[in-house]
Formats: structure tokens, sequence, C-alpha cells
């Protein structure tokens, strides 16, 4: 039986050049490479497209040779009131879910794996994992059915004698709707990476708070949340660095929303498919806008990783 | 082992190569694809001396849905006929009503336009950069060679879209006058219930509309507690409010669109008219007493049409005429919900309501909807042969080989009057009609004749046919002035009014009219519209324009 060979060095891996060290490894660079390929090809390779929100585009010069105008994108974005306007919905909307959907799937990680019994609590998971694989364009035809007219709000309102309502065209309302239903089809999925964080915990420990006298809750105080607070740090920095991405959430609000609720839908991310493709503004000034929604994301990560890191927990850099 | 992770790595490279010369084929083949076809140009410039067809040519169009309309050329005798007729073959290029304007901008913005595509883009800022910046090809200024194309375009509101004397679009022309768009909003409703409330006579005001809708609602014949008014897509409902008092802020949806009237002596987009304000009143009067479906701001794909025929809306308001009428409601719905009701008789279609004035307005848009480009890359000799097509498309000869088939085979002729013969779909025998008809125009006119079967139930025809005669009898085309709607200017260029989104925020607002409009109002001027005004004024001036 062949066994493989160490490459033998005449001096020491330590002592040997970059190069003598990628060549020891060069397996390993080469499962690498698919990766870094592809970081290069789709992330890295497009950026120079940002340039755009410096430049007015021209279809015949393309985005390289297209003109340089400074920040005359940038300036007549503060004087869009469309922009201002989908700007200060995509904070208040990323803030909101954030704030209001961040603790449901830790606390639904920990009520499931409270459960004693393994077959319901599997049942559980699975009811509340499912709303993440039905599409947004699917779920909004569900979830406008649920609140038209005739539907089973109305209907359950109409039994106790109240007002129909109709949250979907009604500015004060549209928000409510956006996050409850953001927390319906996500936080199941959302709160599998803290069940296998829950899985994690050694039982010794609860086990000798039981002997104690540690009641539930107080085991879920003293023993359950700090074992998981790492793990929940991790994903606060992640989620405060993707949060206007995820408080845009094109796909949910695209389909739910219309134009009598722009006042308070409109984001950023509609606002440039909107605009780009309905009113057909220039590419160089909605990349100019997507630009600045970048930078605030990055902003954000920093300043949440700087936080969470100043408050003892672990950052991601 | 050490071999076997050698390999494995360098298979794994070998992929990765592979797939990026992959990714880079397509561009590859293209660029060579125009170089062959250049190369051909010259060697066979000769031969086209003698047959303007000689040279076999392919035309790539990013038409909708025509990848399935090319789905059988090899039995389709009518793409046959024509591709041999014109020496060419066709690369279809698939877009969607979904995506087909995304997929338009995106082709321009990417050098990979094809030689013909359908956009509704006059008037928006994508199409003055495609003019400008030679990304679409102008049509010659002298088409005597092409006489049926000349006749087509032959209109005030095509040669209205002329840049420096050019035309750079050929527009799909749909109606053989603006009279027409008032089947572009047409509101069905149902006569049955109607009568059975009481109601005996068909309204002719807003008020007497209005009490019909109440009536029937109160009594609620069938037991379904129907709403009132709804609509087949919430875009349409300027199409019909603005009739009571503002018809000329009637617009296509496109935000570009809006038309100028003149108002103590200064030109205006009309949206912003004195007259609105009694529209929006009216409509919101409406909403107020229930007759409005409160869920027309959410309905989506054909909802409004299962409403309607489920017999949960007293009446609709849709687009496409009496076509849609046919299609949407009686044949996909209504035959199947009430198979043993004549449809005829239980709906009818509203007339042009009295407007404030006491004149019936029709609303009005464009005689037609979308246009054809030609890819601003495409040789002389090509755009020679695409002329040539869309000259025969619009011909007498090519109207009848699109509209009814192939002569002898499909229809005959007696004098004028034509005879069908065959009787099966003719989409099904000659997919490629899906294109052919629709290439240049979408010639919709033609519908309104009892000869032509495309309504293929002959009472919802002679509904038809009579609604558009009595329309032409008795309404009027609001007045408004087709240059300004064209003019650029520098705000103007970058300005849209989505009014349907306007109504609709008003028909919503917890506020009154006046402040909900107001508010609105406001918001435009923060995009310019006062200086909008002002430079289209001054152009207006400059070009002699009262």
């Amino acid at each position: 039986m062949k066994t493989s060979r160490i490459p033998v060095f005449k001096t020491s891996l330590k002592d040997s050049s970059i190069a003598g060290k990628i060549f020891f490894y060069r397996y390993f660079y080469l499962m690498l490479l698919p990766v870094v390929i592809w970081y290069f090809v789709f992330s890295y390779t497009p950026m120079y497209g940002i340039t755009l929100a410096f430049k007015s585009f021209n279809y015949n010069e393309g985005i390289i040779g297209s003109p340089w105008i400074g920040f005359q994108n940038f300036l007549d974005m503060v004087k869009d009131p469309g922009f201002i306007s989908a700007f200060k919905n995509t904070l208040i909307i990323s803030f909101c879910k954030l704030l209001i959907h961040f603790p449901v799937p830790i606390i639904l990680s920990i009520l499931l794996n409270e459960m004693t019994r393994r077959r319901l609590k599997k049942v559980y998971q699975t009811i509340f994992t499912f709303p993440h694989f039905i599409s947004w364009v699917v779920m909004s035809g569900i979830i406008i059915s649920i609140l038209s007219k005739d539907g089973i709000v109305n209907q359950i309102i109409s039994v106790f004698g109240g007002d129909a309502v109709s949250p979907l065209v009604t500015s004060s309302q549209f928000r409510t709707v956006i996050y409850t239903t953001h927390i319906w089809k996500q936080m199941g999925w959302d709160s599998i990476i803290y069940l296998a964080a829950l899985a994690n915990i050694n039982p010794e420990l609860l086990e000798a708070a039981s002997i104690d006298g540690a009641g539930r809750f107080q085991k879920i105080m003293h023993i359950t949340w700090p074992c998981i607070r790492g793990t929940a740090a991790i994903l606060l920095i992640l989620q405060i660095g993707l949060m206007l991405n995820i408080g845009s959430g094109f796909d949910q609000i695209f389909n739910l929303y219309n134009s009598s609720v722009y006042d308070v839908a409109d984001t950023i991310d509609t606002f440039i498919f909107r605009t780009t493709f309905t009113i057909g503004s220039d590419f160089g000034y909605m990349t100019a806008v997507g630009l600045v929604k970048s930078v605030i994301n990055l902003l954000l990560l920093i300043t949440a990783n700087y936080t969470v890191r100043k408050l003892g927990e672990q950052g991601i850099f | 082992m050490g071999k076997i992770k050698g390999l494995v790595s360098s298979l794994l490279l070998l992929f990765i190569l592979v797939a990026i010369v992959g990714c880079g084929g397509n561009k590859r083949a293209t660029e060579d694809g125009h170089e062959q076809t250049s190369n051909l140009n010259e060697k066979e410039g000769e031969k086209s001396k003698e047959n303007p067809f000689a040279e076999a040519m392919e035309l790539s169009i990013a038409v909708w849905d025509i990848e399935s309309s090319l789905s059988d050329t090899e039995n389709d005798e009518i793409y046959k006929m024509i591709t041999e007729k014109f020496n060419i073959s066709i690369k279809p290029l698939g877009i969607t009503w979904d995506d087909y304007a995304q997929k338009i901008q995106m082709w321009a913005a990417s050098n990979q336009l094809p030689d013909i595509f359908s956009i509704d883009a006059v008037g928006s800022q994508y199409y003055r950069k495609w003019v400008t910046q030679g990304i679409v090809k102008a049509l010659p200024e002298d088409l005597s060679k092409y006489p049926y194309l000349k006749e087509y375009l032959n209109t005030d509101d095509i040669m209205g879209l002329k840049e420096n004397g050019k035309l750079f679009a050929i527009p799909r022309k749909t109606w053989e006058s603006l009279k027409y768009n008032s089947l572009d909003r047409v509101i069905a409703y149902r006569w049955d219930w109607a009568k059975a409330a009481g109601i005996e006579k068909e309204p002719e005001t807003w008020e007497e509309f209005s009490a019909l809708l109440k009536a029937v609602m109160e009594k609620n014949p069938e037991g379904t507690q129907p709403v009132g008014l709804t609509a087949g897509n919430v875009k349409l409902i300027g199409g019909f409010f603005w009739l009571y008092s503002n018809p000329a802020a009637t617009s296509d949806g496109s935000g570009n669109d809006f038309k100028w009237i003149k108002e103590d002596g200064k030109f205006i987009p009309a949206v912003f008219s004195k007259g609105a304000l009694s529209a929006l009143n009216n409509m919101k009067d409406m909403n107020k007493q229930g007759l409005i479906d409160p869920d027309i701001g959410l309905i989506k794909g054909d909802q409004g049409y299962d409403k309607f025929a489920s017999g949960k809306a007293v009446a609709i308001l849709h687009a496409g005429g009496f076509l849609n009428s046919y299609k949407k409601i009686l044949k996909e719905r209504w035959s199947k919900i009430y198979p043993d009701n004549q449809f005829m008789d239980s709906v009818k279609v509203l007339k042009p309501l009295k407007s404030v004035d006491g004149k019936r307005y029709h609303p009005v848009f464009k005689t037609y909807w979308s246009e054809s480009y030609f890819s601003g890359k495409i040789s002389e000799q090509k755009m020679d042969r695409i002329l040539s097509l869309y000259d025969f498309l619009v011909s007498k000869e090519g109207r009848e080989l699109v509209w009814y088939g192939i002569k002898d085979a499909d229809y005959g002729k007696s004098g004028e009057t034509i005879e069908i013969i065959e009787t099966e779909p003719l989409y099904d025998k000659y997919p490629s009609l899906g294109l052919f008809q629709t290439l240049a125009e979408w010639n919709l006119t033609d519908n309104y004749d009892m000869n032509n079967p495309a309504i293929a139930d002959p009472d919802v025809r002679k509904a038809g046919v009579e609604y558009i005669d009595w329309v032409k009898q008795n309404t009027v085309t609001p007045e408004f002035d087709i240059r300004l709607t064209y003019m650029s200017t520098p705000t103007k260029d970058k300005f849209t009014v989505f009014d349907h989104d306007d109504l609709l925020n008003v028909l919503l607002s917890k506020k009154s009219t006046e402040e909900a409009w107001e508010q609105i109002i406001e918001s435009y001027k923060a995009k310019g519209l006062d200086k909008m005004i002002e430079e289209v004024n001054l152009k207006a001036k400059e070009l002699g324009i009262e």
C-alpha cells in the first residue's frame, strides 16, 4: 500500500521563503484558488463600476470612457426629495427591523431548547423555519389576501364589530406589516445558529445548576444566555453590517408596497429600481445612490465591531 | 495520495480556466459574427445591385414572447414565406412583459442591443440619450423607397417625434385616431344586476353611475356582497376619473406622456390644471360612499378580472377594449362560472359620461403604443432590409397575410370583403403570426369590424363595433398640444408625472382632497415643476407655439 510522502526541504519550513512555503502548501493554495478567483471576478473586478458615481454615463463610451462630472451626482442626490425620503425610510425600517427582529430568534431558540418532547420540538422548528423557503412573491400574495377587505384579519375584526383595516395602503400601518412579516418569515431560519450554539452548552453546567436549586428561568439567565452571548454578538455585528440591505429588503417591500405608501415604504433599493427602470434616470446617478448605501453599511459594520469589542466580546476583525 | 491530490487540483484549475474562457465565448462569437456579416456585405455588394435581397441576412429581434412565436418555424408556412421573400433568418431574443424595460436598458448599457427591439421609450430620459448618443439608428429622411411605411408614419403624433428632422423609431400604431383611446379604458358593469336593483336606463352622468353602483351593492343580487368599481390594474384609474373635469390629464402610465394645456395665458401640464380638483373630489366622494373597491391599490395580476367575473365587483375598469372583455372576462372566466348566461345580456360597457361642462370626453393617450428601434450599429444594407420588411408588414398585402393567413387556404376575397375559410385559430397553424402581427404595428382598429374574427364572440364584437361608432359620434377629444409633450428642455427631460400614483394617494389619504392635492403639488414643485413650466413656455414662445 502506497502512502503519501511529505516533501522534504533542505532547510526547515520555518526558515524557508514565502515562495517555499507556498510550494510546501501548494495543494491547499490550489484548493483556495477557486475562491480567490470567484472573489476577484465577481466582487473586486466589478468595483471599477463605482467610478460611474462620479461620471455621467455615456452609452458609447461605456463605464471607463464616460466623462467625469465630479460630485454632481451626489449634489443632485441631496436635492432629490425622492432620495431623501428613501434614505430616511431605509434608516427607519432597517433600524426598527434590527431592533424588533434581532431578539426574536434568540428567544425562539431558547424556548425550543427548553422543550423536552423532541418530536414536538422538531414539528415547531419545521413550522417556524418553513416560511423562509417561500419567496416574497408568493408570500406577498398570501399577505395581501390575509389583509384584504375579505381577508381573515378583517373577518375577525368584523366578528368583534370593529372597522375594517387596510394596513397595506395606510401609511401609518404599513411598516408594522413589514416588521411582522419579516419576523414571520425569518425567525425560524435565524434561530438555527442559536440552536447550534445551545447544543454546545456543557450539560454538566445545567445539571450542576439544577443540583444547586436553580429554576428554569435562572438557568436560562445564568447559563444558557451567557453561553450564546458571543454568537449573538457576532451575528449582531454581521446584521448591523448588512442592516441597510436587510432593511431595504427589496423583495419584501417591492412586492408589498404601492404608491399610496411610498412616503413610508420607499427604500433606497426600491428607489434605485424604480428610477432606473421606470423613469430611466442616469446610471451614474443611481450608482452614486448605491455607493452612499454601501459606504454607510461599511461605517455601521466598523462601528458595531468596535462597540462589541469595547463591551468585551470578540469582534469579527 | 499526493498524486490524487495533484490530479484533483489540476482538474479543478482546468475547470476554472474552461469556465472563464467559456464565459467570454459568447461575446467573441458575436464579434466574429459582425465581422463575418460585414465581410459578406462587401463581397455580395455587387449581387445586391440586381436583387436587393440577394444577400442572406440574419436579423436579431427582441419582441415580447418572440421565442414562442418562432417555436415551429420548420412547419410554419407564413414564416417561410416572409423570410424567403426578404432572404432573412431571424434570431429571437426573448423579452417578457415583466422584464423588457430592464433587459433592453441593460443591453444598451453593455453594447449588446439586437438589430430590432421593442420598448415604449418615447419621452424617457434614456430615449433622449439613445438618440443623442447614436445608440439607435435614424430612419432615412427620404422614405419614398418604402411607400407603405411612409404613409403609415404620416400622422401628426408620429411626425411630432422627429428630432432634428429625423425619426428614430417606428411607433407601433394601435388606433387610426385618438377616439379609439376610449377602448384603452373601458368599464364593464353588471347590467343584469342593475336591472334587478331597479335601474332601467344606462347611466349617462357620474351621478347616475354612482347611483347604479350603490343600488346594486345594496341589493346584493347574488349574495356575494360585491364591491363597486374595481380595476384590472390600478394604473388605469386616471383614464376614468380625470374625465369628470380634467380630461387632458389622462396618461398612459409611462410618466412621460403628460399633456400640456394653456391656462391663464400659460402652458401647464394638464394634471395641474384648475379642473383637477373637481375630478379628485368626485373620485373621493365615490370612495367615501364605498363605491370604489377598498383593495384597488393592492390589485395584482388578473385579480380584478377574477373579482368581476366571480360576482365580487359590480364594475371593472380595464384596458384592452372588447378584446379583453372577451378574452379575460368571457372566455377565461365568465363562461366557466356562468355557462348558461348570455354575457352581453348581463354585462354592458359604460359609455363615456358627461363631464362637468356637459361634454363627453374620451381618454387621450396616443395612436400608438411602444416603438420599434434599430441598433445604431447596423449597416445601411441591413437597415434597408428591415425597412423593406416593415414596409411589407404595413402594406395591404402584408396585413392580409398576417391577419387572415394565406389567401385561398385560410381566407377568400369577394371584392373587398374577406371571407374566412379557416375556422381554427391561425396562431395554432402559424405561430409566427404572434411576431409578424405585432412587429410593425398593433393595428387593433381592424378588430372593430364585423368581418374580423379577432373578437371571437359575435355578440361582444357587435357590442364593440357599436360602442366605438357611438364614441366617434358623441365624444369630444380633449384639447392639448402634442408638440409640448415631446418638447425637450433640461428640466422636462428628467420630469415624470405618475398621475395614477397621485390619484391613488388622494383616494386613500385620510386628509381632505384639497390638502392631499396641495401636498402632491408641493412635491412636484420640489422636483422642479415651476422651472419646467418656465422652460417649456420660453421654448414654446421661441418656436411660435401659441
